[in-house]
């Protein structure tokens, strides 16, 4: 088997599948790739590239298993955590990993979107409308699901939503919300015992600390729990790939907001 | 002894979905059949057992359930039965792929037409207050929206060519999918079938020009052999509305 993955710089989705895939334990070839120079749509070797072309997470990290284009991060991470027969990502019960599963598509179709917006109107919005006519057109037809085309050209123009921003900052503010709900019984991890829900949650939640504070001011537990998934070896080793010095500001284009709300 | 009860609306797109994986396991459950088009999901009764009012919802054992494929992981999980996930993590990994791909980006176009042809012109026959007053008891705003749009058929033009674009280019990419192996996603049939096949089982009917045995005869050959399983069987016959005797006519053509 050949496998590599190739992921951004931890932050969001890379560092999701990053962390998952430390504490797996699982041994892949990690090659970092820059995602805002558009290096993730123009890898070689794909012989299978549906999950590469359609995936709905945007700029997330791609597993290269024989060919295959591998994307979405909680799924990448429970192919890590089952590929090395059950590294305790997920739990053991049934009813708990449906907990788990809802919880992250909670995350996943409602924060995500939403602090990729946020992140990227703050720290990406600048590098990428600053990409020259001629380069910004190679790499648009470069990318081909047309709804995250269309993010980058929205990005490209800089245009502005202000309906968007707001929908967005009411997102992360109501995610913080659940958290602390959540570990309001004095538990260390969401779902009880650590799980994907963790990693999943801090990587889009993680960087807006510092864009959306006021979300946070309140939020004790949250804030104690965001410090022991950081203090985690599997978080540290993913943010000891970072490239840059702070690379939880570091953005590319994820999902798409919601169409039906 | 297991009290599994199910919630659940036609053998149609979400419904369907874990109708037909409890079947698939032999696991005997108690129908609550929840009529959509009168916002049965939408009453106190049932907005007891789910305060979202999404349907399909599921209790085991007191436990309560919803949103149709995490449902149909746990019935996986919990059942003794077929295994409805592949047992090598790749292939586990497109499953849930291709349910993903179905759940958030292409549904929500089939359901965009769906609602636009079927559901709103039924529901848009009764009693504009009845209906006002059954829209403000939705508990979650973006259904709200998305209900006053499919009752007044207020879907943009916009909103209604992406959609078409969706499912256009979707059934194209799961004809594709079918052309490398006999089922969604991997060689066994799997919840990403039963997924699926909930949103496409008509499509020879809904979307001829798109789906039909001359233009997507791998997507035909994989109806077909789905159609022919007991369990789909068994779960289309509870169905009560048009949308059911569909599968009727289907059969009658795939089996010229």
């Amino acid at each position: 088997m050949s496998a590599v993955l190739y992921h951004g710089e931890p932050n969001g989705a890379s560092l999701t599948v990053l962390a998952a895939l430390a504490e797996s334990g699982v041994t892949i070839e990690c090659r970092h790739i820059d995602l805002l120079a558009g290096e993730r749509h123009a890898l070689s070797g794909v012989t299978e590239s549906i999950a590469l072309d359609l995936g709905i997470e945007g700029e997330g990290p791609v597993l290269m298993v024989d060919g295959e284009a591998m994307t979405e991060s909680v799924f990448l991470a429970q192919y890590f955590d089952e590929a090395a027969g059950g590294a305790g990502l997920q739990p053991a019960d049934a009813y708990a990993r449906w907990e788990m599963m809802m919880w992250c598509r909670q995350i996943t179709e409602r924060l995500s979107p939403a602090a990729a917006l946020l992140g990227n109107m703050a720290n990406a919005q600048d590098a990428i409308a600053a990409i020259p006519a001629d380069a910004f057109g190679a790499l648009a037809s470069s990318i081909v699901s047309d709804d995250l085309r269309e993010r980058w050209q929205d990005l490209h123009d800089g245009k502005i939503d202000a309906a968007q921003i707001a929908d967005s900052e009411a997102k992360v503010a109501a995610a913080v919300e659940r958290c602390e709900k959540q570990l309001a019984d004095g538990r260390d991890w969401l779902m009880g015992s650590f799980s994907i829900a963790d990693l999943v949650t801090y990587s889009w939640l993680a960087g807006m600390q510092t864009l959306q504070a006021a979300a946070f001011a309140d939020a004790s537990h949250t804030q104690a729990w965001l410090a022991r998934v950081a203090a985690r070896p599997s978080v540290q080793a993913a943010l000891a790939k970072a490239t840059v010095p702070e690379p939880l500001r570091a953005w590319a284009p994820g999902p798409e907001i919601n169409r039906w709300g | 002894m297991d009290e599994v009860t199910l919630y659940h609306w036609e053998p149609n797109a979400n419904s369907g979905k874990p109708m037909l994986a409890l079947m698939e396991k032999g696991v005997p459950f108690v129908s609550r059949y929840t009529d959509m088009l009168l916002f049965d999901q939408h009453k106190p009764e049932y907005l007891a057992i789910n305060p979202q009012g999404t349907i399909p919802a599921m209790t085991h054992n007191g436990l309560v359930l919803t949103e149709s494929t995490a449902i149909m992981e746990y019935v996986n999980d919990r059942f003794d039965g077929p295994d409805l996930m592949p047992a090598d993590a790749q292939d586990s990994w497109r499953v849930r792929w291709w349910m993903k791909f179905m759940d958030q980006w292409l549904g929500p176009s089939f359901s965009m037409i769906g609602w636009s042809v079927f559901v709103g012109p039924m529901v848009r026959q009764r009693d504009p207050a009845e209906l006002d007053a059954a829209i403000e008891r939705i508990p979650l705003p973006e259904r709200r929206v998305a209900w006053r749009k499919a009752i007044s058929g207020a879907f943009s033009e916009t909103e209604m060519a992406e959609s078409r674009r969706r499912v256009g280019l979707g059934i194209a990419k799961l004809e594709e999918e079918l052309g490398k192996r006999p089922y969604v996603g991997s060689d066994q049939y799997t919840l990403a079938d039963i997924n699926i096949f909930n949103s496409t089982y008509s499509l020879p009917l809904s979307q001829p020009d798109l789906a039909g045995k001359d233009k997507t005869p791998n997507i035909m050959r994989w109806l077909k052999r789905v159609y022919a399983r007991d369990a789909v069987k068994k779960t289309w016959a509870m169905g009560k509305t048009d949308l059911a005797s569909r599968y009727g006519l289907i059969m009658a053509e795939i089996e010229e």
